[in-house]
């Protein structure tokens, strides 16, 4: 009889500790879904505004055909992208050639002045800010989810229930790699 | 401790807080029934609850007027709106929360609220003025981690209901004077009631010390973490440190809603006693704690002074 209740209770907080794992775990990859959609949400914002952008730089620089072609490509290269390390790569090649744009934009006075430009300038680099923003809390999560995955208990059942470790969205040279923070208290 | 453990222990605090507050209500009810009658204590006591409930529903207003804090539009200050939007997509915050304006010379910051859909963070004109961009945008990753944390609706409960204690028990003494002495009872049940009717409105303020402290630390390191960047955060801290200004329209029970202490009286300047009664820890301890988690050292006070 004492076995027979020994025997239950172990296997009550056996599957109770399961349970709680997984949830656990669950609910980090949803943390991870959800940063990406925020990524995504400003880096569409952004390739929205980049038709716009070359179009008004067009306009006074219409022979400079080159560095046009270079972004549009690296915008389409950015949202045909299949994963957060590809569009990462996709989006540091399309940062480099808007820098071009603008580099370009500077020897034309008349559209540095334009309201437009500086409009669509001021909106570019808030996206910017706000994708690098994305990102910090995005890589985060990653960094959350995979090492929960990747150590002892849930190490155990995450693979074979299917829980993939998730790529990082690469940063750009020179900013760091976020850390984990725990609070002593 | 993990922020998912903090979140949680915020929701059995908030609990805590308004069971509490009912306790507290009943107590000052029931002391006053020596005083005033059944239907007095009756009517103390609904109104106590009542109120407490508007504040629970209306919070975050109630905070807002008590600090004289407006709502800022977008257009009226585009920077400071996109630094909070930044901020608030760094921490992982659904949408971004409205800001509000302190017209107030002194720079101080807080967040305040009890529904997630009415969170708010409030800015002095003073902090807008004085911090370079690095500096604010830590300022405000401080007030966005007390709303992530879920801290706003513990803090905001604790001002509000702090208040409403206070007031019940205010008027009890009052509705004394009108009810005359009481009637046919023995000194000391009267005497015991009126130590209830004083004890009640100081342990509600001594609870509202208790929850403020710790998770100041905490909401400093979570900054650091979403920006990536303790030593913008400890700069902020310096600077606010070095500003000896009031903000005007803060007191007791909003104090410990904002980033530093806003009045002296709160700061504990007073030894040990005060030490009792501050509702934030030292700038120079919260510093500290940064510089260690950080690796890196600010100039001693004495040369930036």
């Amino acid at each position: 009889m004492v076995w027979v209740i020994v025997v239950v209770v172990a296997l009550v907080l056996l599957v109770g500790v399961a349970v709680y794992l997984f949830n656990r775990v669950v609910r980090l990859r949803n943390e991870v879904d959800t940063g990406w959609s925020n990524i995504d949400v400003q880096l569409k914002r952004r390739n929205d505004l980049i038709p716009n952008l070359v179009e008004t730089v067009k306009g006074y620089a219409a022979h400079e055909r080159g560095v046009f072609e270079e972004v549009t490509n690296a915008r389409s290269a950015v949202a045909r992208a299949q994963s957060p390390a590809e569009a990462g790569a996709a989006d540091s090649l399309l940062g480099q050639a808007l820098g071009r744009l603008f580099a370009v934009a500077e020897a034309y006075p008349d559209l540095k002045a334009s309201q437009n430009f500086l409009e669509l300038q001021a909106e570019l680099t808030d996206t910017e800010d706000k994708i690098a923003a994305a990102r910090r809390y995005y890589n985060a999560t990653v960094l959350a989810y995979n090492t929960a995955i990747q150590t002892f208990p849930a190490l155990l059942f995450a693979g074979p229930l299917g829980f993939r470790a998730r790529e990082f969205f690469d940063a750009p040279e020179g900013e760091r790699e976020p850390v984990a923070v725990s609070f002593a208290t | 401790m993990t922020l998912q453990e903090q979140i949680r222990a915020n929701r059995l605090r908030s609990a805590l807080v308004v069971v509490l507050f009912v306790v507290l209500v009943v107590v000052v009810a029931a002391a006053s029934y020596a005083f005033v009658g059944q239907a007095g204590a009756v009517g103390i006591l609904a109104f106590g609850l009542a109120y407490g409930l508007f504040a629970w529903r209306n919070g975050g207003r109630m905070v807002g007027s008590l600090t004289h804090a407006t709502p800022l539009e977008k257009k009226d200050d585009p920077e400071l709106y996109r630094l909070v939007e930044n901020v608030a997509i760094a921490a992982g915050l659904p949408a971004t929360p409205p800001v509000y304006l302190v017209d107030d010379p002194a720079p101080n910051a807080f967040a305040a609220g009890v529904r997630p859909e009415s969170v708010y963070v409030g800015v002095t004109s003073g902090l807008r003025r004085l911090m370079p961009a690095r500096e604010l945008e830590a300022v405000l990753a401080h007030e966005i981690s007390h709303i992530r944390n879920r801290d706003v609706r513990l803090m905001t409960l604790a001002a509000v209901l702090v208040g409403v204690v206070a007031m019940i028990s205010d008027l009890a003494f009052r509705m004394t004077f009108f009810a005359g002495r009481g009637r046919d009872r023995n000194p000391l049940q009267l005497l015991s009631a009126l130590v209830a009717l004083i004890l009640a409105p100081l342990a509600a303020v001594l609870l509202q010390m208790a929850l403020s402290r710790r998770r100041e630390y905490l909401a400093d390191a979570s900054a650091a973490a979403i920006l990536n960047d303790p030593e913008a955060m400890a700069l902020a801290l310096r600077r606010l440190q070095l500003d000896p200004r009031e903000v005007a329209y803060a007191d007791r029970a909003t104090a410990h809603l904002f980033i530093e202490s806003p009045t002296r009286a709160v700061r504990g300047i007073g030894g040990a006693l005060g030490g009792l009664f501050m509702t934030h820890p030292p700038l120079e301890d919260r510093i500290r704690a940064l510089e260690e988690a950080g690796g890196f050292r600010l100039p001693p006070l004495e040369a930036t002074a």
